[in-house]
């Protein structure tokens, strides 16, 4: 239904001068926190991790999508998500509102086209989550369709790099619509899906059964079309199982298993990955281990840094990525280690997202 | 809802100057449990030295597992640099991990007992407490093999335990410094209060969650097989020292803590009356009954922990910790 605020949205958008990401202060990352007075917010960040602009979300956020060409973010709501927020990062103002359609929930990310006229959104029916893409007109932000997105509980969903196709970490976890309590956890199936712009599933990975209970959730993308994956594992937690995975589309999915003297230090569980400029580092960051963990991009494990409740990453400009954690800082990891940049007020919450 | 109020109350004085709670932690806690382990380690590798048989090993192996004991829950720092915690107790190892990689020492005579340096590049499912508890309890274990085995994994446990302790001669200052300009480690005295916090939580978590749930299984199931310390008959014994160290670390962080003491005190009673050393009796409908009122107490004491020590310290788990997304 095109609501009064949707076509606003939709005039505002098309009439005004054309404004660009540099009327936003050009931030290079946005991620959303908690601040120290318990409200939430969606913040633009420099190169250098210093908050430049920050926008009240209505509850606690996710991850966010940039638009590839307007000065605009779609902030999505912590998973059951109930809204959406299309945030003009020039204006400081909310140009949409988007809410899922009756019995779906957001799952906390979503992707653009490359011309940005197409925002997809991860999604689940709430009482079943199987899991759905659901599909936006950015012109004025209407719900124009959805398609499966393979599986049970999508998470995160990506483009690739110059291309309109879609991979979708399809969790495999069934949760309770109200409360996120996990329901198949015997049962579940995760699987990286692959998918045309109009729906049809081109390609689709699982794990070896022994690695069922990985839910595959979070993705880091290789300009080379390598598709870095981040697991979290439902399984028992004395099985030191691999976080991480690497697959190219045609080849089964190759799971990098960290040093064995690291093997327990991530708890099992991968909150964000990223890639680095060059495509030569992965980090994986784990709030539940408080370390941050180091491989090349092959997959060989490098080292381990210690971070409390680190969760945010992305690769930096200058090379290297970007840690944010819940206790407020913001880091520079590289080889040579952690080095903070910014102690803050705000928990920063997952994810922090690299703006083009 | 009252303690919840209360845990508000305590959280909106949140201002809090710098205090002492890490401090006594780290200088009357921590720094003095490693001193005993590492001399309790050097105990141990000399008296292998001096007489590797099993019986004679017996009491120097309790007493390092003991100062281990007082130290084990602290997975940070020093102790989880290069897996060290792992190499000295590897447990839970469900896929029997370390068994099978010792018998392939043993079966090849792995010339690795010779030398320490390659000894301290064995998997570190393969060495450690849990190793000379199989060397010394396994009966099938014996020889002149087993022998150089028992003195080479008393030596690098000796080993790992002085790296620790050096190691905290530099951590510790870190903790202590939290906050301050060149602090890179701690960035705020939150942050060196809610690693300690965490560590304490995380505890707490391990005895319920494991060193007591593996063995309880399922009620369908039990599983007295996957106790910790069976062998040597230590998995009770282990729990009740985890619980002492806990308490120690909880009183040193938040000491007018009156409902955590109570919590301590009601689960040490509970694990002291228990008389099961092995948790072998958890096939028994009674044994079993007396665990798992146990595991409960510990839950309702991480609960309690959490509300007290919590807002004690202004700190709680970690915002994304918490997550789980």
């Amino acid at each position: 239904m095109a609501t009064r605020r949707h076509v606003l949205a939709g005039l505002l958008a098309s009439s005004l001068p054309r404004l660009s990401w540099a009327d936003a202060g050009s931030p290079t990352f946005v991620a959303a926190a908690r601040d120290a007075t318990n409200a939430f917010a969606l913040h633009g960040l420099s190169a250098e991790g210093a908050p430049l602009f920050a926008i009240p979300l209505p509850a606690r956020g996710h991850a966010a999508a940039a638009h590839p060409l307007r000065p605009e973010v779609v902030a999505f709501a912590r998973r059951p998500g109930a809204y959406a927020l299309v945030i003009g990062c020039a204006s400081g103002t909310v140009l949409a509102r988007l809410t899922p359609p009756e019995g779906r929930q957001f799952n906390g990310h979503g992707a653009f086209s490359q011309d940005g006229s197409r925002l997809y959104t991860s999604e689940v029916v709430a009482e079943t989550s199987e899991g759905r893409v659901g599909l936006w007109d950015t012109r004025g932000y209407l719900r124009i369709g959805e398609f499966a997105s393979g599986g049970i509980g999508p998470h995160e969903l990506r483009r690739l790099p110059g291309s309109e196709l879609l991979v979708v970490a399809n969790g495999g976890i069934r949760t309770d619509p109200e409360d996120r309590s996990k329901l198949n956890l015997d049962a579940m199936r995760p699987n990286l899906s692959y998918l045309a712009p109009e729906g049809e599933l081109l390609e689709q990975v699982e794990l070896e059964p022994e690695y069922a209970q990985n839910s595959i959730r979070h993705l880091a993308l290789a300009e080379d079309g390598t598709v870095a994956f981040a697991m979290q594992w439902e399984g028992d937690p004395a099985d030191p199982v691999p976080l991480l995975g690497l697959h190219r589309r045609g080849s089964p999915a190759r799971l990098c298993p960290p040093a064995e003297t690291e093997a327990y230090a991530m708890k099992g569980y991968a909150g964000s990955i990223a890639i680095d400029a060059a495509g030569e580092r992965l980090a994986l960051t784990s709030p539940r281990g408080s370390v941050v963990q180091l491989f090349a991009g092959d997959g060989t494990p490098l080292a381990t840094h210690p971070r409390q409740d680190a969760c945010g990453v992305a690769a930096a400009a200058g090379g290297g990525f970007i840690v944010t954690d819940g206790g407020g800082a913001v880091s520079h990891l590289t080889d040579a280690g952690m080095r903070p940049l910014q102690t803050t007020a705000a928990a920063w919450d997952n994810h922090l997202v690299r703006i083009a | 809802m009252l303690t919840l109020l209360r845990a508000a109350a305590a959280l909106a004085l949140l201002a809090l100057p710098a205090r002492a709670d890490v401090a006594t932690a780290v200088e009357q806690v921590i720094l003095p449990g490693y001193a005993g382990f590492t001399e309790a380690a050097r105990a141990l590798e000399t008296a292998a030295e001096a007489d590797c048989r099993p019986e004679a090993l017996r009491p120097a192996y309790h007493a390092a597992f003991d100062a281990w004991m007082a130290v084990s829950h602290l997975r940070f720092g020093p102790a989880e640099e290069g897996g060290r915690s792992l190499a000295i107790a590897f447990w839970p190892d469900p896929k029997g991990s370390g068994a099978k990689t010792m018998a392939r020492m043993i079966a090849a005579e792995d010339p690795a007992v010779e030398d320490p340096a390659a000894f301290a590049e064995v998997s570190i499912a393969a060495r450690g407490l849990f190793a000379l508890e199989r060397l010394l309890y396994d009966p099938a274990l014996t020889g002149d093999y087993a022998c150089a085995l028992t003195r080479a994994t008393a030596t690098d446990l000796a080993r790992l335990a002085a790296e620790i302790e050096a190691g905290w001669a530099e951590f510790a200052p870190l903790l202590l410094t939290a906050g301050q300009p060149g602090n890179a480690r701690f960035l705020t005295e939150t942050e060196a209060r809610q690693a300690l916090f965490t560590q304490l939580m995380a505890g707490l978590e391990f005895t319920a969650d494991q060193r007591l749930a593996r063995p309880l299984g399922t009620f369908d199931r039990p599983r007295p097989e996957r106790a910790e310390a069976r062998l040597s008959e230590r998995s009770l014994r282990n729990v009740q020292l985890s619980l002492a160290a806990l308490e120690r670390l909880a009183r040193a962080l938040a000491p007018d803590s009156p409902q955590t003491e109570a919590g301590f005190e009601a689960a040490g009673r509970l694990a002291a009356e228990l008389d099961d050393p092995a948790l072998a009796r958890v096939g028994d409908v009674q044994g079993r009954l007396k665990v798992e009122i146990l595991q409960q107490r510990i839950h309702a004491l991480r609960d309690t922990v959490t509300t007290d020590v919590g807002a004690a310290l202004g700190v709680s788990t970690g915002f994304n910790a918490a997550d789980g997304d």
